[in-house]
């Protein structure tokens, strides 16, 4: 769905993007990853066609930004870091004016108004004026905005910024929602809890480049979309890990990663069924369990395995 | 209509200056007329005509007219794009399927109406001319159009301005030096380069070269629409393509920079 190939921009002769490759399958939500002036944003904007790339390819859809923009921009939704928003509209204007940006028949723009105000939580706000939104709620308006014209693609430049705890929370269960109805997301973020909460894969930027990981991959694949390959536990015991390992080895489909005292890494084969029967194993093998779950800092670990610093 | 019109119309009603600076424009269009009305109807002597106050309050009323509206005018179009950097917006728009034509035209528009609105607004005021004679439509009308001429290429100026700079306070202070320049500065110019020129036959014997800047002046170009219908050619005509090609620069120029504004949106 996203085919990002060699694309190259430089600004003022510094290289904003050097080579940077990249391929985003439809439906998948994909996350970008990498210190500050890695270059995310500049992808971004290239593929929202705000930008042109000095040179490579880049294609959504199937259509050339650079060649085909109209047809990019009808097909993605585009939401910057500080999304900016009319103070003196009111919600509903807002929308609206935007419906007619989009060309949306003017038969159908009221119905999709009022859609976009539903699924954002908005319809009461909807004569409102924007400035009188809380920040969390002018986010949701502008996510609103961006879904108006049914994108099949969202591309999103740290959305999560500024956002308080449960409202990122909230942009969370929203981004799911949305990518489980079919729409492909791009997501660039240094929040890496929540990347590693929502995204299938996550791909490593810095100068403008891929970056790989120890293992030499530069995409981190986080959820497996085949439910039949293995995913990584972490199982916390109360003491006796070595016990706790061969009761473990014993059952089909897991293979012990790595055993501490108080903690072992599995890998379990088959559907989740599989992980909650394994526990059901541990428990009553009289293993005492304490912590039974994905490891949640591997993004982050792996984040400071390749950049060499703390994640914001 | 195209959005951008709509919107920006409707947020300028909303503004405070959306009715101020009509009110404040009215009250000076008044206070001109009373005053022109006070000093003719007490010289000495009241030997003037009817038809000759008729004219010189329709003259006065023109030239402040231009001049109010010069002022006025950059205030509604050099803010025009800043705003949109200032607030973030622009983005919004350039990956909206509104292409950046639609954008400026939109802008351009919306500032040109305001400032219609104003001359329309005007008319009761002007018409108070009629009642003396000496005025009729054909003059009313070419200076009328010839004031819309001007203060478009004003708002094609402001509005590029607007895409160049990031900060409204700096397109508008440019906008105003251009205005400046255009009304003042050209008639110095013009005045020294005559200095070393002469012209004994009249005004078609001084050189194009010292006749050139006053060309781009708008109080040059509201006075060639004051002469007789047949003598328009060809001081009018020349005002009016050296006007109308300033703006069509400006307009590409605006838009380049709006094709090129993702870099700083």
């Amino acid at each position: 769905m996203i085919e990002v190939s060699q694309i190259r921009k430089s600004y003022n002769g510094s290289r904003a993007l050097d080579g940077f490759n990249l391929r985003v399958e439809k439906g998948e939500l994909f996350g970008l990853v990498g210190p500050n002036g890695a270059g995310k944003s500049t992808l971004i904007k290239i593929l929202s066609t705000l930008i042109r790339a000095d040179s490579g390819v880049a294609r959504i859809a199937g259509f050339d930004v650079a060649a085909d923009p109209l047809a990019v921009k009808s097909a993605v939704g585009y939401m910057p870091d500080q999304p900016g928003l009319y103070q003196d509209m009111r919600v509903r204007e807002f929308l609206e004016f935007f419906a007619d940006a989009f060309r949306i028949p003017s038969q159908r723009r009221r119905a999709v108004v009022d859609q976009g105000l539903d699924e954002s939580a908005l319809g009461a706000r909807a004569e409102s004026f924007v400035e009188e939104l809380s920040f969390g709620m002018k986010q949701r308006l502008f996510l609103a905005k961006t879904l108006l014209h049914s994108p099949q693609v969202l591309l999103l430049d740290e959305p999560a910024t500024g956002l308080d705890p449960l409202a990122r929370v909230d942009l969370r269960d929203q981004l799911k929602r949305l990518n489980q109805q079919g729409i492909t997301i791009l997501l660039s973020s240094h929040i890496l809890a929540d990347l590693q909460e929502i995204c299938s894969r996550v791909a490593l930027i810095a100068g403008g480049k891929n970056q790989q990981d120890a293992a030499g991959s530069s995409v981190i694949e986080l959820r497996t979309p085949d439910s039949s390959l293995p995913r990584l536990y972490e199982v916390g015991v109360l003491r006796d890990g070595e016990r706790a390992a061969q009761f473990a080895g014993a059952f089909t489909g897991v293979k012990v990663m790595q055993v501490e005292p108080s903690r072992m890494l599995v890998e379990i084969s088959g559907e989740a069924a599989q992980a909650a029967e394994f526990l059901r194993h541990l428990v009553t093998s009289g293993v005492q369990v304490v912590r039974f779950d994905r490891p949640a800092a591997t993004l982050e670990q792996r984040y400071r395995d390749v950049f060499g610093e703390k994640p914001r | 209509m195209n959005p951008m019109i709509r919107k920006e119309l409707r947020q300028r009603m909303r503004e405070r200056r959306g009715w101020i600076l009509p009110s404040l424009y009215l009250l000076a269009l008044c206070a001109i007329i009373s005053f022109v009305y006070y000093e003719q109807s007490s010289e000495s002597g009241r030997t003037q005509q009817g038809w000759q106050f008729g004219v010189t309050l329709f003259l006065t009323l023109a030239y402040s007219q231009l001049a109010l509206l010069l002022l006025m005018a950059p205030i509604f179009s050099a803010g025009a794009l800043t705003i949109e950097k200032e607030q973030r917006t622009l983005p919004g728009l350039l990956t909206s399927l509104l292409g950046p034509v639609q954008i400026w035209w939109g802008k351009f528009a919306a500032s040109l109406m305001f400032v219609l609105l104003l001359l329309l607004i005007g008319i009761p005021v002007l018409s108070a001319v009629f009642a003396f004679g000496g005025v009729g439509p054909w003059e009313v009308g070419i200076v009328a159009f010839t004031t819309v001429v001007i203060l478009g290429t004003i708002s094609a100026i402001s509005l590029y301005w607007s895409s160049a700079f990031r900060r409204s306070v700096h397109a508008t202070a440019v906008s105003y030096v251009t205005v400046v320049v255009m009304t003042v500065v050209t008639l110095i110019i013009f005045g020294i380069a005559m200095s070393s020129v002469r012209a004994q036959d009249g005004w078609h014997s001084i050189p194009l070269e010292v006749r050139a800047p006053l060309y781009l002046n708008p109080l040059f170009f509201l006075t060639t629409a004051l002469v007789p219908k047949n003598q328009l050619y060809p001081e009018w005509f020349t005002c009016l393509g050296a006007f109308v090609a300033v703006a069509a620069l400006c307009a590409a120029l605006t838009l380049r920079n709006l094709r090129r504004s993702g870099d700083v949106a």
